[in-house]
């Protein structure tokens, strides 16, 4: 079999960790090749490797035969490696067109032929039936369509190999069967693609063969069609993984959260909620499903205090919390995971500890009349990252040196920490791996089994009917249909996400 | 020697390696600091080499530059401490704001109106008092200061005007506002020659030149200076305000997620930052001038810019590069007076070692902003 690519004990060192320890991947020509393994396991790092965005302390580069020194991603985009990252890299203020051909434009003298860019542009979409608005700004456009641009920046820059870091952990179901649907169409095409995702449904299902990594070593490799999800998990995580949550009885106490018609004004792009009527009772976890932009962001952030009521009133634990500001919510007892842990749940420059430190560096003993304590706040933040399993050797090292699946952790760790009466938990395992997953859907059993009530928002459907105890579904800003846990099955739901079907009352 | 005990010997011998090597990472930031250190100095030699080839080139004597600037650190130390001084201060009073990111353009007209305040109290009050009206006019100068700055705060936290343009532009009323003060309302009137002046401030309430320099006008700003530098970095490093300015500086989104208001943040900053230009202020008139010169600020504000940007925002790191900037300005200076080099040149000089050395932070500087631009698409996982 003739190799795409081969990596050879590739070795990388940062501080205090070995990211990849003698590690060695080989993907054939033309196949779909899936990467998995735990939070920090080095996947993101030895791609970056292979892109050519760091270099790797020992080891060799092969592709397609021949040894390569890729000193930065212009090498690699010359020897035909494009690299869709876990957090996207695109310029906001700039249209979809001009994103996809930075750097490599076709030119009419001096200036960018932006026409003939144009044309060649829509051939590709054409071709692997993706469509996008070229002439849209890119922060006004959603996730799905981001990692779209994304793909077709790669392939106007003619890949042949693609590695997609993470691509699915953002989109909804349906996306990631379009995504699937577009691998399977460059596979044909003779792409060689690297896929890494943490959802084993997924990899069972798209890819030809699987490397699994943990701890920066290379666990396990072979053919997709002779693993299974339960011999996968166990390379990946090194045990047995429980996929049961450990609930007790479902017993709902005294309502903690209530929204009595809760309206929010249209703003730029984004979904208003109307007349939303919701309630969340001590004990129960109420997820609300719905494809993402259709207004859950507004509902999320209007319980926050991100953004005002237009109309309607909230309550949390009796006590009306619309006019009160962010952090006395906060101080009232609501947590929030947000959607975006990079743009609102962290500072990537600042360090771990500071991160974890958001809610309570204006209290004692974290500081007194303004000064820290410096002493108390390590002692804290080590003692966050050893109980949420962040994987870090010092946490004041900066956000931004650890894998996306950690930076989750932190967020989760900082707001489970505040021992919140009311947990919103948007997107709350977005990006983490299966092990963690566990452990954090444990956390949320056990937050709802303390009598305590959590709000949980996720584009996954199946992480939805898991842990919900009542789910409600969301569809154009409005709460469309309410179902208790078992009543309905994920067809049900998903056509009334899709707005095929409405109950006509609901008491929320 | 058996083979077992060998064995048992080498793995301690990998841990021991890999526990070096660990400890070497683990001075990675020592080393890196080091190391900008020693890039500095280097480019400073590199600096001073391309100053005096341009000065060869018009037709000066090459050692000009080296002639003024060995004064400048050897017999004539005590001048560039009084630079010095201000220096710092100004570096200090850009730094403060630019950490949570706002830019302040305006520390000059911030200067300007500390030293009118303190000029007018040391003028308004009786003689007796002596040092309390030197410290009724710090106060005042602070206040000045710190209110003229918060025009420009309130004007982006109220109407959302931009802080780069506002604070320049504050900057000229300041200064017309000084020429006014200082030639009309405080005028000396019995003056034989009439100039941009004010009177006279009484003998008792100047500001102590520091006697082991005499008779150079470096003074006590030059510890207060210190003393501020050191404070704002305890408010950087150990306080919650230092921990609200990082956070709106790096994330905005997420200070106001957690909580923060930016908009106060904003004001703290900007207040903070003016009551320091006011030091400039008063320390300037009190004890270099002791009266208000209507031409008294060489624009330490832009100057401050330069100093804050090379020491990367660190506040002892502004304690160093002004002490540099404090030697650039007094060798230029004695350059101009040791030599026959005439001024305009000199000041393009100065302006080549200033560029030299900092163009590689400033380069530096604008590749991370464009990758945290990049960056800041990122709406996803
Ligand atoms: N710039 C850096 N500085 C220091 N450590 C780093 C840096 N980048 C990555 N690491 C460390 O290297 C290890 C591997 O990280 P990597 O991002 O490759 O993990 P990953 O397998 O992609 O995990 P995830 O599934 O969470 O994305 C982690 O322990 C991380 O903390
Ligand atoms: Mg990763």
């Amino acid at each position: 079999m003739a190799y795409a690519i081969e990596l050879q004990n590739i070795t990388k060192r940062f501080p205090g960790v070995i990211a990849n320890d003698q590690v060695t991947i080989l993907v054939g020509e033309g196949e779909i090749h899936g990467l998995i393994g735990e939070n920090g396991a080095g996947k993101s790092t030895i791609m970056n490797i292979l892109y050519g965005l760091t270099q790797a302390d020992e080891g060799i580069v092969r592709i397609f035969g021949k040894e390569q020194f890729i000193a930065s991603p212009n090498d690699a985009i010359r020897l035909g490696i494009g690299m869709i990252h876990q957090h996207f890299m695109l310029m906001p203020n700039q249209t979809v067109l001009r994103n996809i051909i930075l750097g490599s434009a076709p030119r009419k003298g001096p200036v960018i032929d932006e026409k003939k860019a144009r044309i060649q542009i829509e051939k590709i979409m054409e071709k692997y039936c993706m469509q996008v608005n070229l002439d849209a700004v890119v922060s006004q456009i959603s996730v799905g369509e981001k990692q779209k641009v994304e793909i077709i920046k790669a392939l106007y820059r003619e890949v042949r190999i693609l590695i997609l870091d993470e691509p699915t952990a953002v989109l909804t179901p349906a996306e990631t069967d379009a995504l699937i649907e577009t691998m399977r169409k460059l596979k044909e095409q003779g792409c060689t693609i690297v896929f890494i995702t943490h959802k084993l449904k997924e990899v069972l299902a798209a890819t030809d063969r699987v490397t699994v990594m943990r701890k920066g070593v290379v666990t396990g490799f072979g053919e997709t069609k002779d693993m299974n999800v339960r011999k996968l998990s166990e390379l990946i995580v090194g045990r047995e993984v429980n996929f049961d949550i450990p609930f007790g009885a479902y017993c709902p106490g005294e309502t903690l959260l209530e929204l009595s018609g809760v309206s929010t004004a249209p703003r730029g792009g984004r979904m208003p909620v109307k007349e939303i009527n919701l309630k969340v009772k001590r004990g129960e976890i109420v997820g609300v499903a719905g494809v993402e932009g259709n207004g859950q962001s507004d509902l999320i952030e209007v319980i926050a205090g991100l953004i005002a009521a237009d109309r309607g009133g909230i309550t949390l634990c009796e006590k009306d919390i619309s006019k009160l500001s962010i952090r006395q919510r906060r101080l009232n007892g609501l947590s929030h995971i947000p959607e975006d842990r990079l743009k609102t749940g962290t500072s990537t420059v600042c360090s771990i500890s500071e991160n974890l430190l958001l809610n309570k560096y204006f209290l004692t003993p974290f500081s007194r009349h303004g000064i820290f304590n410096h002493r108390h706040i390590k002692q804290h933040s080590k003692l966050l990252c050893d109980k949420f399993l962040v994987k870090t050797p010092d946490p004041s090292y900066e956000l931004k040196t650890l894998s996306g699946g950690n930076m989750q952790k932190v967020v989760f760790a900082r707001e489970f920490d505040t021992e919140p009466s009311l947990m919103i938990a948007a997107q709350p395992t977005r990006g983490v791996d299966i092990g963690a997953i566990e452990y954090i859907h444990g956390k949320l059993a056990e937050l709802r089994d303390s009598g305590k009530g959590i709000l949980l928002i996720s584009a996954e459907l199946d992480e939805i009917m898991a842990l919900s105890d009542r789910i409600l579904v969301m569809y154009e800003g409005e709460i469309v249909a309410e179902f208790h846990r078992g009543e309905a099955d994920e067809y049900e739901i998903g056509a009334y996400m899709l707005g095929a079907k409405r109950q006509v009352a609901h008491s929320g | 020697m058996d083979k077992g005990s060998l064995n048992k010997k080498e793995p301690i011998k990998k841990k021991d390696l890999m526990k070096i090597k660990e400890a070497i990472w683990q001075n990675k930031r020592v080393m890196d600091s080091l190391k900008l250190v020693g890039k500095q100095v280097a480019m400073t030699l590199v600096a001073v080499l391309i100053v005096m080839i341009f000065l060869a080139a018009s037709g000066f004597s090459p050692d000009a530059v080296l002639i003024g600037l060995n004064r400048a650190i050897t017999k004539d130390i005590a001048g560039s401490v009084r630079w010095a001084a201000p220096l710092m201060l100004a570096g200090v009073a850009v730094c403060i704001p630019f950490k949570a990111a706002v830019f302040n353009l305006g520390v000059d007209g911030q200067i300007y109106m500390g030293a009118i305040a303190a000029s007018t109290v040391m003028l308004a009050l009786p003689e007796e008092l002596g040092k309390w009206g030197l410290l009724a006019a710090f106060l005042a100068a602070m206040v000045g200061g710190a209110l003229f700055a918060l025009i420009a705060a309130a004007m982006k936290v109220y109407f959302n005007t931009d802080m780069i343009v506002s604070t320049l532009l504050l900057n000229f009323v300041a200064k017309l506002f000084t020429e006014y003060i200082a030639a009309d309302a405080l005028r000396d009137a019995d003056a034989a020659i009439q100039m941009n002046a004010s009177k006279m401030f009484p003998e008792s309430m100047w500001l102590p030149r520091l006697a082991y320099f005499a008779p150079s006008s470096a003074n006590v700003g030059i510890y207060i200076a210190i003393a501020i530098t050191l404070i704002t970095a305890f408010i950087f490093y150990k306080t919650t305000l230092g921990y609200e300015i990082k956070l709106v500086g790096t994330n905005p989104n997420f200070a106001r997620y957690g909580g923060m208001n930016a908009n106060r943040v904003i004001l703290k900053t900007m207040a903070l930052s003016g009551a320091v230009a006011g030091l400039i202020g008063v320390i300037e008139v009190s004890a270099v001038q002791h009266r208000l010169l209507a031409g008294f600020n060489p624009s330490f504000g832009f100057d401050g810019i330069v100093v804050s940007l090379l020491a990367n925002n660190n506040p002892f790191g502004v304690i160093f590069t002004s002490l540099f900037f404090g030697i650039l300005k007094n060798g230029g200076s004695n350059m101009e007076r040791l030599t026959e080099v005439p001024q305009v040149i000199t000041q393009i000089t100065m302006a080549i070692i200033i560029i030299t050395v900092s163009s590689n932070i400033v380069v530096r500087k604008i590749k991370l902003r464009r990758r945290m631009k990049k960056d800041g698409s990122g709406s996803a996982v």
